[in-house]
């Protein structure tokens, strides 16, 4: 039942890339100018636009294109950037790299914080501590990011020159410099995937407890420590885990702002230098990586929510 | 160890026996903890501001009338002058109708694409369903600002684009709650009963499925439309937000971000017009939903 | 060659002027004043001519020192992508030219005064009419890889700009070039197809490096830096390159990087996590002014706020509206609050003040004036207009919606059509009937009106096409007496002025910050810090 769920959800991600990669060509392709346009730039003239595009194979049609491209990416070649000629492989690695670092240790840290904090203030509801997390998170959610991002920058790094205003990375770096070249990008994020996760969870719980086995429970005189951590919690876990899977999807694909503020160099600046470049083979490998990374992550937390249910892992 | 867990899964068994019994849902009135009606204060408070506030507003949102930019409140420029010398307090109040009208009909219409879709795949199932799925499960798997970036390099970036692709991204979360709100309610007893008394397709969404998705949808408006304020604030950060000299609050966040550093208040004052009414949203959501009860949260994700 | 650059001894010290003006030439100097304003301070506060040119190079010296060696600069430009490059030809943005500046060396490059100067080549002379110029190229230069650089390299590098198949950049720049030959080892010749005294001038574009036969650049250059790393969109990195033929820079390393965002990029700077900038936008002039430890670089150069309004097509083919637009600019306003006066008014055309003595200057200067554009807007009969506008230079799109405020007060609805600069070039641009648009600055008078309004042009954005122009960019390139070419370049001028379809309110100087303890910073006008001459000059103090 199970591996036929997970082989099923598999092919269904499967069909999910294809449709990206559709859209993004599409969405690609009716964008204004192409790549050799922005390469050349103002300097354009019709000769060197015609030229360049023939070096680039752009004088091809767009559907041909499409499935030379396909063709490549099913025998694993992603094809080298029109735009600088560089090897996506070589461009995305490093980028991947990135992401994948900050994903990482954002998500070591905000997870086990949101779910304690967002699991302490639903056993203690109507607390001033749970009205600062409350009021703290909404808060959080409630204006853009790049303005908590640049109050931060403006604090930390250019009023007390605490910590670094962008994460530059030279590559030699100890583990400790490293930290502190990306404490604030870090910082940030914790800050904006917390607030989100400790609410749903707060939420989560709460909703839990509202249900009527858990009033019978508490009737019962079970503890309200004990009913949450075993009952509540359970319970609650699948909605939970699918708030998390989206916020490290998210985490992966959707810093860009972040990523932009910290010139960091991630994928998700990576990918929209690609779409301003109109560098499709860029553009598309990027949105491989991210929608692979979707369709793995939600289909890690069905797992979870399935293995942490009675009711789902025993169906009748 | 095991034992308990038996136990434990026993007792939980009877309590399912327990929820699954006919219950009449509860008719109460929704009442609001004095958070909530601050909330609704606020929200209220804006809503008129949109109605009435061009004509009160001091001056026109593209009058470049302040003597400089960064400038602290004079005269008539209440909230001091922005960077390009317009009164602050002015754009605010133009501001108000476009972000939140622009927010508003952008949830509005993500909810028609949202739940007629959504209903679709789950009235109909089969290859239908399966179409619309995938195509929504990659529009949600793509970075939500890149979709924006390229729409509006694409087409430009006038406000009904703008309303057009925050609603279809916003959509996709929306078919997603209407669809498996639709596949519960399709097995409900109700709705067999109301097959095999021979009732249309179309009797039973309007008068079973609907109604019955009704709460839940309403309450997840209130989280949508917050989402979309943020998003269009987002895009104006890569500078593809609405068309000057028109106003939105994100983007006179954006604007006025470097005057920060010279004590001018010309991003905080907007960061704060967007704080009060997404908190306030937010507060209501949250008073109705724990008024209500009910499976809020899970169909929430 | 560098002397230009260098102290050299006099007899007045710096110290001989009381302390106030002394720390105003300071200043300048510190700021990267050009020589010509710096002299031109020093005059006002009253000293002779002469007196101020030897002082000039004594405060130099004195501000100086001797350049030291050592310490390592991190620049971060405004933009950087997969894009970047390393094959000259296809170099369009500063972070390229930059990396070009470090790796590679030029025939000819800039003097801070736009003289050129030789480089690669040792002596560059013309033949009697200037069809023909023959370049002596310098002996016992390598490449970074260790192999001799000769006239074959240069042939090669300089013949990637011609023909069919070229996609240079600057190919129709180029273009009067018709053959690069090979004389000796170490001598080449230009053969033109028309005479051409401003060539060695061309040569100095941030395009015309010399790269290693049959390769495409690669990093591989003769220049001060070797390249250690490059990740495209990212950064490089480069180390100073010990066998260099001249004598060297003074930085271990640079790392040249991109921060695309404005505000961090201040940040950035201020914070001491780099210590150039590129770009620097009006708004943070003040918060880089006041922070401590780094200085705000401006300088003054013909970079055009333009709108273009087609001559080809509706409504600029009306000759009031394009009246109606010129009169409508709020020139002062633009230069005092969105340039925050770090910019010249312009009178529309493209040449200025920084161009010397081909600036007409008796040239009338248009004004703001809402009545005549109000007239003229009524006689064209047109009620409304759309201007497409996007952020290509420092105050452009703010300069827009002053017009637009000001048009809404006499009636005209001026609607403006944000777009995003990338495809602004391919799209917008000589597309639509009204859009917005900048030129670096080109370094003579007669180069920066042909680009935009030769007849036929390939960038001629306004399709304002007057025989008479092309005949004056002619006629002018060979005129000596000085009156006569002055009267020439003023009647040019006065055409662009009063005929084409150009509005150019206002020119924004070339703004960037860096940390002050940088010193020897060039201030070349035709492009971000020194027109990125400056890898090769600096050093810290």
């Amino acid at each position: 039942m199970m591996t036929q769920m997970v082989l099923r959800r598999i092919g269904i991600g499967f069909a999910t890339l294809i449709v990206v990669s559709i859209i993004v060509f599409i969405g690609t392709s009716v964008l204004p100018g192409d790549v050799a346009q922005i390469i050349l730039g103002q300097s354009a003239t019709p000769a060197t636009l015609a030229q360049l595009r023939s070096e680039l194979g752009l004088d091809q049609p767009g559907y041909i294109r499409y499935f030379i491209w396909l063709g490549d990416m099913a025998s694993g070649d992603l094809g080298t950037s029109k735009a600088g000629g560089a090897s996506i492989v070589s461009l995305t690695s490093g980028r991947l790299g990135n992401t994948m670092m900050m994903a990482g240790i954002v998500s070591l840290i905000s997870i086990p914080l949101s779910v304690a904090l967002g699991l302490w203030a639903a056993m203690h509801p109507g607390t001033w501590l749970d009205r600062v997390i409350t009021f703290g998170t909404l808060s959080t959610i409630s204006v853009p990011e790049f303005f908590i991002a640049t109050i931060l920058v403006l604090v930390l790094a250019v009023e007390l020159h605490w910590l670094p205003a962008i994460a530059y990375m030279s590559g030699d770096e100890t583990g400790w410099q490293l930290m502190k070249a990306l404490a604030m990008p870090l910082l940030t994020l914790v800050i904006v995937v917390s607030a989100q996760m400790i609410r749903m969870t707060r939420a989560g719980i709460l909703n839990v407890m509202s249900s009527p086995y858990i009033e019978m429970a508490i009737l019962k005189g079970v503890p309200r420590r004990r009913i949450i951590l075993r009952h509540a919690l359970l319970n609650a876990i699948g909605p939970i885990v699918n708030v998390i899977a989206l916020n490290l999807a998210y985490l992966v694909s959707g810093v860009v702002i972040v990523e932009t503020i910290f010139a960091y160099p991630g994928l998700a600046k990576l990918m929209i230098d690609g779409v301003q470049t109109r560098d499709l083979p860029l553009v598309q490998a990027c949105a491989m990586i991210f929608c692979a990374t979707y369709v793995v992550l939600i289909l890690i937390a069905d797992v979870a929510s399935i293995l942490s249910n009675p009711r789902l892992r025993h169906p009748k | 160890m095991t034992e308990n867990n038996t136990r434990e899964e026993e007792v939980l068994a009877k309590l399912d026996t327990f929820d699954e019994l006919p219950d009449a849902p509860p008719k109460r009135r929704i009442k609001l903890s004095w958070v909530g009606k601050i909330a609704v204060a606020v929200v209220v408070f804006w809503m008129i501001i949109i109605v009435i506030g061009p004509s009160i507003a001091p001056y026109h949102e593209m009058d470049m009338e302040g003597e400089d930019g960064f400038l602290d409140a004079y005269d008539n420029f209440y909230l001091g002058t922005d960077y390009l010398g317009r009164d602050t307090l002015s754009r605010i109040i133009f501001g108000a109708r476009n972000t939140i009208g622009i927010s508003i009909l952008a949830t509005l219409l993500a909810y028609c694409i949202g739940i007629t879709l959504g209903i679709a795949a789950a009235v109909k199932g089969g290859w239908i369903d399966m179409c619309i799925s995938r195509i929504n499960d990659s529009i949600l798997a793509l970075p939500s600002i890149m979709l924006g970036l390229i729409a509006i390099a694409a087409l430009g970036s006038s406000i009904s684009i703008l309303i057009g692709i925050s609603a279809i991204i916003y959509a996709t979360s929306v078919f997603r709650i209407a669809r498996a709100l639709g596949q519960d309610i399709m097995v409900q007893d109700y709705v067999e009963a109301a097959k095999a008394r021979g009732e249309g397709l179309w009797w039973i969404i309007k008068s079973e499925v609907l109604p019955n998705a009704a709460m839940p949808l309403a309450t997840d408006f209130g989280l949508r439309l917050v989402f979309v304020v943020l998003f269009i604030s987002s895009l104006s950060f890569l500078g593809l937000g609405i068309q000057p000299p028109a106003s939105d609050w994100g983007s006179m966040v954006r604007e006025n971000l470097q005057g920060l550093t010279y004590g001018s208040y010309a991003s905080i004052w907007p960061a704060c017009a967007i704080a009060t009414f997404t908190i306030s949203i937010n507060l209501i959501v949250d008073d109705i939903s724990a008024k209500s009860g009910g499976s809020l949260a899970k169909k929430m994700v | 060659m560098k002397d230009k650059f260098r102290p050299q001894s006099g007899d007045i010290t710096l110290s001989d002027l009381d302390p106030s003006d002394r720390s105003l030439v300071e200043n300048a100097v510190k700021k990267g004043f050009s020589r010509r304003e710096i002299l031109k301070i020093m005059m006002a506060t009253g000293v002779t001519a002469a007196t101020a040119n030897s002082l000039f190079t004594k405060s130099g010296e004195a501000m100086a020192s001797t350049p030291k060696k050592g310490g390592s600069i991190r620049m971060a430009s405004n933009l950087h992508g997969p894009d970047d490059q390393l094959d000259p030809r296809l170099f369009t943005s500063t972070i390229d030219y930059t990396r070009g500046r470090a790796t590679y060396n030029s025939l000819i490059r800039h003097s801070n005064e736009l003289v050129p100067q030789a480089e690669l080549a040792e002596t560059f002379e013309p033949n009697s009419d200037a069809s023909e110029w023959t370049f002596k190229i310098r002996k016992g230069v390598s490449f970074h890889d260790g192999s001799p650089m000769t006239a074959d390299d240069v042939v090669y590098s300089m013949s990637r700009h011609l023909g069919e198949d070229s996609t240079s950049v600057i190919k129709s720049v180029m273009s009067s070039v018709k053959e690069w030959k090979k004389v000796g080892q170490h001598e080449v010749k230009a053969i033109l197809h028309s005479s051409n005294a401003d060539l060695p001038t061309l040569l100095g574009l941030f395009q015309n490096k010399i790269i290693k036969n049959g390769s495409t650049g690669e990093g591989n250059g003769t220049g001060p830096f070797k390249m250690d790393s490059f990740e495209p969109g990212v950064k490089s990195v480069h180390t100073r390159n010990e066998d260099y033929w001249a004598e060297g820079a003074n930085l271990d390393t640079i790392e040249i990087t991109g921060i695309t965002d404005p505000v961090a990029r201040v940040n950035a700077l201020i914070s001491g996590d780099i210590q150039m900038a590129t770009v620097i936008d009006p708004k943070a002039f003040r918060q880089v002014e006041e922070a401590e430890g780094v200085t705000l670089l401006s300088t003054p150069a013909a970079l055009q706020m333009g709108i273009c309004c087609l001559k080809n097509t509706a409504p600029g083919e009306n000759a009031d509206f394009v009246k109606g637009m010129q009169y409508i600019q709020d020139r002062e306003r633009i230069v005092k609050k969105i340039l925050k006066g770090k910019g010249s008014v312009g009178n529309d055309t493209p040449v200025m003040s920084a161009h010397g003595p081909d600036f007409c200057s008796e040239l009338a200067q248009r004004e703001f004036d809402p009545d005549k554009a109000k007239f003229h807007f009524k006689k064209a009969g047109i009620s409304g207009a759309e201007i497409f506008s996007a952020p290509v230079v420092s105050g452009v799109q703010d300069a827009v919606l002053l017009a637009q405020a000001n048009c809404a007060k006499i009636g005209f609805d001026l609607q403006v059509k944000k777009v995003p600069t990338d495809g602004y070039w391919g799209a917008v641009w000589m597309n639509e009937p009204v859009n917005v648009v900048t030129w670096n600055m080109r370094p003579t008078a007669n180069s920066q009106m042909a680009i935009q309004f030769a007849p036929g042009a390939a960038w001629n954005d306004t399709y304002w096409n007057n025989d008479r122009m092309g005949e004056l960019l002619r006629l002018s390139l060979s005129e000596i007496d000085p009156d006569k070419r002055h009267a020439m370049y003023c009647e040019m001028q006065t055409l662009i002025h009063n005929e084409s379809g150009m509005v150019i309110p206002a020119f924004s100087n070339i703004n960037d910050g860096i940390s002050s303890n940088i010193m020897g910073m060039p201030s070349v006008p035709l492009g971000q810090l020194g027109a990125c001459e400056w890898p090769e000059l600096v050093w810290l103090a």
